[in-house]
């Protein structure tokens, strides 16, 4: 489903990702873990197509196509979906609004039927109940004003909603309490299917106790140094990540 | 040099004051006459001119308008299908070119102690009913553009409130025009009178048929008395190729509340003046505007609010989004005179540019002459944050809906003031059709 190979990448002319090679397969949940300064976002942001980002060599590829000569509406309507870390307010923009913009810009890039107002209102009913939220949020304007677990489940609404094939959630558990992060990882499990495919990148642990991962990577200086089972996600809780910095130095 | 000069605006007096024999009172006949002099006596304003620095009239000018003298009878009422907003429904009072269209207004039920309808017709029936009322507000010192409407004055829209009467549905005015073979310019007077704890709703709109050229040059006299509630949405829809003016002279009583919402969405250039005095403490005015300026487009607002007695409240929130080489000027002045303690004054200009070439020129100004008061004011000018469009095109938002929908966002806070849902509606909508045709740079 995506294949990234070599890929290396500057943020202000200094290169955060260094040579980066990483698959992910139909329904497969990665997580990708690494301390601060590592390059996780900023692999994340190359994937959804943010500005700022200069990739100088490798390569991804989604579903075979080339991904990053894409711009960013056209990696979302091919079924890629971020899950931002700092989920960005738009004062004035109403979230149905936006909600029902989004939705039916992909289904028209894919040439399906657009959603009038009425099945788009059922529809959205629906992925409420599916995700246990209020309806409250659809009468707010975008993020603007929500508490930072407000924010996230927004985010994981919004994937519901979209039905991403491949969605990445970059750190979706920061600034959670424990209820709020249940939460959140109820409705991204809600979300998984075989055809759904995810990226979890994550700073801590925690989160991978509520979103069980197929696979853990590690990330080091912008290269995945070590993949495993969901056990290696608990080593690096045990060790913490100077234990992979040195392995990682002695290699 | 006052009166030597030719200012220009001969042709806008020559008409003028021409009405048939026998009509008018004589009363009416002596203010034009005052106006008239007025507007020999004074000289053009230009750039040196404090509050026409960065507003040219030579455009204006070149185009040699001469009064509207004869009155559009062609039109009938499916004419206005086109202008007419679906799910408004109003006491509706509309002018053709100025004048009175009795044939196309509706004026509906209305209940006792509210009068309503064309200035010249209230005149005509009723000659000294608007004696110690028209003309009052204003001042005696005419600037040129309310000299000029006062010289031609000749008919307009009146509203008349006695004491304690609230009117439920808005009363809405609709000022078309109509292309005429010469270019023409209608200077239609408004009155609008609410007596001491009397409510109305008053929507006033400027639209035309086709994208003729014409000037509008229009003023408005509203009085409030004690306690008494107007909301007035302003909405400026005029052809492409038209110039307007609008002189707005506010005056309100102890407790009176008033909110104005101005929309300036068409027009080549548009200059807009708000006036607001306040005569009794602890009212409130409230001036709400939003503006798109686009290629060859100028908008220019003007306030004055005069906080000259204790305990007033104002704010002044106006929002702007700029495209294409479009143009602003956003002139505001808060006064507070030496004994109005208590005053309460926000004054805020937000401007949103899409363009490198757009251009702002935003000035708000406070004069404080008293010790206890409460009075800010604030000017941002920006772009289009690229954080919000990443995050809209990465849920497979194109980038122009993207900037659309923040451009709407931007300007849904003013709105959302607008007095009735179909009117939002149909603002946004306008809005966004404006923008849809802009060029991104």
């Amino acid at each position: 489903m995506l294949a990234v190979k070599g890929l290396r990448a500057n943020v202000g002319g200094k290169e955060i990702l260094r040579g980066l090679d990483f698959s992910v397969g139909p329904g497969e949940v990665h997580a990708i873990m690494g301390p601060n300064g590592s390059g996780k976002s900023t692999f994340a942001h190359v994937l959804s197509g943010r500005e700022g980002y200069e990739v100088t060599a490798g390569s991804a590829t989604f579903e075979g196509q080339d991904l990053l000569t894409l711009e960013p509406e056209e990696r979302a309507q091919l079924g890629l979906f971020l899950a931002f870390q700092y989920p960005v307010e738009l004062p004035g923009v109403n979230n149905t609004y936006f909600l029902k913009a989004a939705l039916n810009s992909i289904l028209k890039a894919r040439g399906e039927p657009e959603l009038d107002a009425v099945s788009f209102l059922r529809l959205i009913k629906e992925k409420l109940k599916i995700l246990h939220l209020d309806d409250s949020l659809l009468k707010r304007a975008v993020n603007a004003g929500f508490s930072g677990g407000e924010k996230k489940r927004n985010e994981i609404f919004q994937m519901a909603l979209l039905e991403p094939k491949l969605a990445i959630l970059d750190e979706t558990d920061s600034g959670l309490d424990i209820d709020a992060l249940r939460v959140v990882a109820d409705g991204v499990n809600a979300l998984r299917s075989p055809e759904r495919s995810m990226i979890v990148v994550t700073h801590y642990q925690r989160l991978l106790d509520y979103i069980q991962p197929d696979v853990v990577h590690v990330l080091s200086k912008g290269r995945i140094i070590r993949s495993g089972g969901k056990e290696l996600a608990l080593e690096l809780e045990e060790k913490g990540y100077g234990w992979i910095d040195a392995e990682g130095q002695a290699a | 040099m006052n009166g030597v000069l030719p200012n220009g605006f001969e042709s806008w007096l020559s008409a003028a004051p021409e009405r048939p024999a026998g009509v008018g009172p004589d009363w009416l006949d002596d203010q034009r006459r005052v106006a008239q002099e007025q507007v020999r006596a004074q000289s053009v304003p230009t750039s040196k001119t404090e509050d026409w620095r960065y507003t040219s009239l030579k455009g204006l000018l070149e185009q040699g308008f001469a009064q509207v003298d004869e009155s559009i009878t062609a039109l009938q009422p499916d004419d206005l299908e086109e202008i007419l907003i679906p799910g408004l429904d109003s006491h509706r009072v509309v002018l053709v070119n100025g004048r009175y269209a009795p044939e196309l207004s509706v004026l509906g039920d209305l209940p006792k102690g509210v009068r309503l309808g064309g200035l010249r017709a209230l005149l005509d029936a009723d000659p000294d009913a608007l004696r110690e009322r028209l003309n009052r507000i204003a001042g005696d010192r005419q600037p040129l553009f309310l000299a000029l409407n006062t010289a031609g004055l000749d008919d307009g829209f009146v509203a008349l409130f006695d004491r304690a009467v609230m009117l439920e549905r808005p009363i809405e005015l609709i000022h078309l025009s109509v292309g005429m073979d010469e270019p023409r310019v209608a200077q239609p007077r408004h009155l609008i009178v609410l007596g001491d704890g009397a409510q109305a709703t008053l929507i006033e709109r400027y639209v035309s048929l086709g994208e003729s050229l014409y000037c509008t040059n229009s003023v408005l006299e509203i009085s409030l008395g004690r306690d008494a509630v107007l909301q007035h949405d302003r909405i400026q829809m005029e052809s492409a190729n038209a110039f307007h003016l609008t002189g707005l002279y506010l005056s309100q009583d102890a407790n009176s509340r008033y909110r104005g919402v101005n929309i300036g969405l068409g027009a080549r250039w548009a200059r807009t003046e708000l006036v607001t005095r306040f005569r009794g403490e602890q009212a409130e005015c409230d001036l709400q505007g939003l503006y798109l300026a686009g290629d060859r487009q100028l908008m220019d607002y003007h306030l004055d609010v005069a906080h000259s007695v204790p305990r007033c409240t104002s704010r002044e929130n106006f929002k702007g989004i700029l495209y294409g080489k479009g143009r602003a000027v956003f002139d505001g002045l808060v006064s507070v005179a030496r004994d109005a303690q208590k005053s309460d004054a926000a004054m805020s200009n937000r401007n949103l540019m899409l363009s490198e070439s757009a251009e702002v020129d935003t000035k708000p100004q406070l004069e404080i002459n008293a010790d206890d008061v409460k009075c800010s004011h604030g000017t941002t000018v920006g772009r289009i944050e690229p954080e919000m469009l990443f995050y809209l095109r990465s849920r497979g938002i194109s980038a122009p809906l993207a900037r659309r929908m923040l451009c709407l966002g931007f300007a849904g806070e003013i709105i959302q003031t607008l007095s009735a849902e179909a009117l939002r509606e149909h603002v946004s909508e306008q809005v966004g059709q404006r923008l849809e045709s802009a060029p991104l740079n």
